[in-house]
């Protein structure tokens, strides 16, 4: 028997991953890496809640709005990953370095 | 569904536990990777089929392949890495004259121990997220027993199902027409499934249709972003003298 409170335990542990991930790594890919499990662990509970609502009666809007927002969810976190990527890509022309703390400065 | 689920969240689980402890940054990819298809199966589980897919297709798909390819773009080396080509993670400011060729082990060498190539745990940072996992179960924990198990999907009584479709569930408004076996053609109304992409496209249209043209404006903002911040000649600003010369020679 699946029970929503394994799947979330399961995303909450992803979460968890991803915040360990932001908080030790240095380099900003990886950082950005870390963000997406996060966001990734977002939608699994999204889903897991939208199907929750779906076997308590909800109407057609109402059981899949879940799923709605974790397609939004995916369409920012596509745009996050593309100018954090350019911004990446821009730092490290400046600074020969992908490492966070060289782009510690707020002059170039 | 049950295996399918439980099989996705060993999967899941053990690709974030690589993500976050490999050195390498690709292997790292290569777990965030294995936790994304992990979480597809676990939306299958969940019968959200079309979700499954999305995610297969832009994370999976385009997302790893970003990552992939400015990873191969940017510089990973460090030398805080125990010399461990493409280990991340130091403030080593890279220069092309002093990068030295991978080292290959010698017949004779010892093999290098087999923790090598993962990241030491960061203490506080164990701490904080240990933190946040027990307050994100106790939360879990404490949820009503109607969270005690997923209830059965809705079904309407009396609706005509064609061969191979799946059982209707919601009623759309809309309505059909089904072709009698004597050729007059029937009209009924239109029921989608939980989870089809018809049931998706119709939240979206008639649910929550300014926030889908939002999100294509958002879309096409950053398409435009990343263009303009990843253009070259963002670097040759005054006083940046080495990314002046560099341009010189481009």
């Amino acid at each position: 028997m699946l029970e929503p409170k394994v799947v979330l335990f399961l995303a909450s542990v992803l979460f968890c991953c991803g915040v360990y991930g932001v908080l030790s790594r240095k380099h900003l890919i990886m950082m950005l890496m870390s963000l997406e499990l996060m966001l990734n662990a977002i939608n699994i509970m999204l889903v897991t809640f939208s199907r929750h609502w779906a076997g308590k009666g909800a109407g057609l809007i109402g059981a899949h709005s879940g799923q709605f927002f974790t397609l939004m969810v995916m369409a920012v976190a596509a745009a996050e990953v593309g100018i954090g990527l350019a911004i990446i890509v821009a730092i490290f022309r400046r600074k020969h370095t992908a490492d966070a703390d060289a782009a510690a400065d707020l002059k170039g | 569904m049950e295996v399918l689920f439980w099989l996705s969240f060993v999967v899941t689980l053990l690709g974030a536990a690589m993500m976050i402890t490999q050195k390498h940054a690709v292997y790292a990819l290569l777990g965030l990777l294995i936790a994304f298809v992990g979480s597809a199966g676990v939306f299958l589980a969940l019968d959200a089929p079309f979700i499954a897919v999305s995610q297969i297709l832009i994370y999976a798909g385009a997302l790893a392949v970003m990552f992939l390819f400015v990873l191969m773009f940017t510089d990973t080396r460090t030398d805080e890495d125990q010399g461990l080509p493409g280990a991340v993670g130091s403030r080593a400011v890279w220069d092309p004259a002093q990068a030295r060729p991978p080292k290959k082990r010698k017949k004779d060498e010892p093999r290098p121990p087999l923790l090598s190539g993962l990241v030491m745990p960061k203490p506080m940072a164990v701490v904080v997220s240990l933190a946040l996992l027990v307050c994100m179960v106790a939360v879990i924990v404490k949820l009503p027993a109607s969270y005690n198990s997923f209830g059965e999907l809705p079904s309407v009584d009396g609706a005509v199902i064609a061969a191979g479709e799946a059982a209707p569930n919601y009623d759309t408004g809309l309505r059909r027409s089904v072709k009698q076996p004597d050729g007059s053609s029937l009209e009924v109304p239109r029921h989608v499934g939980y989870g089809d992409t018809a049931a998706v496209s119709h939240t979206i249209f008639e649910g929550f249709p300014l926030a889908f043209e939002v999100v294509s404006l958002l879309i096409f903002a950053a398409l435009l972003g990343a263009v303009l911040l990843a253009r070259r000649h963002l670097t040759s600003v005054p006083g940046a003298q080495e990314a002046g010369k560099e341009q010189e020679h481009a």
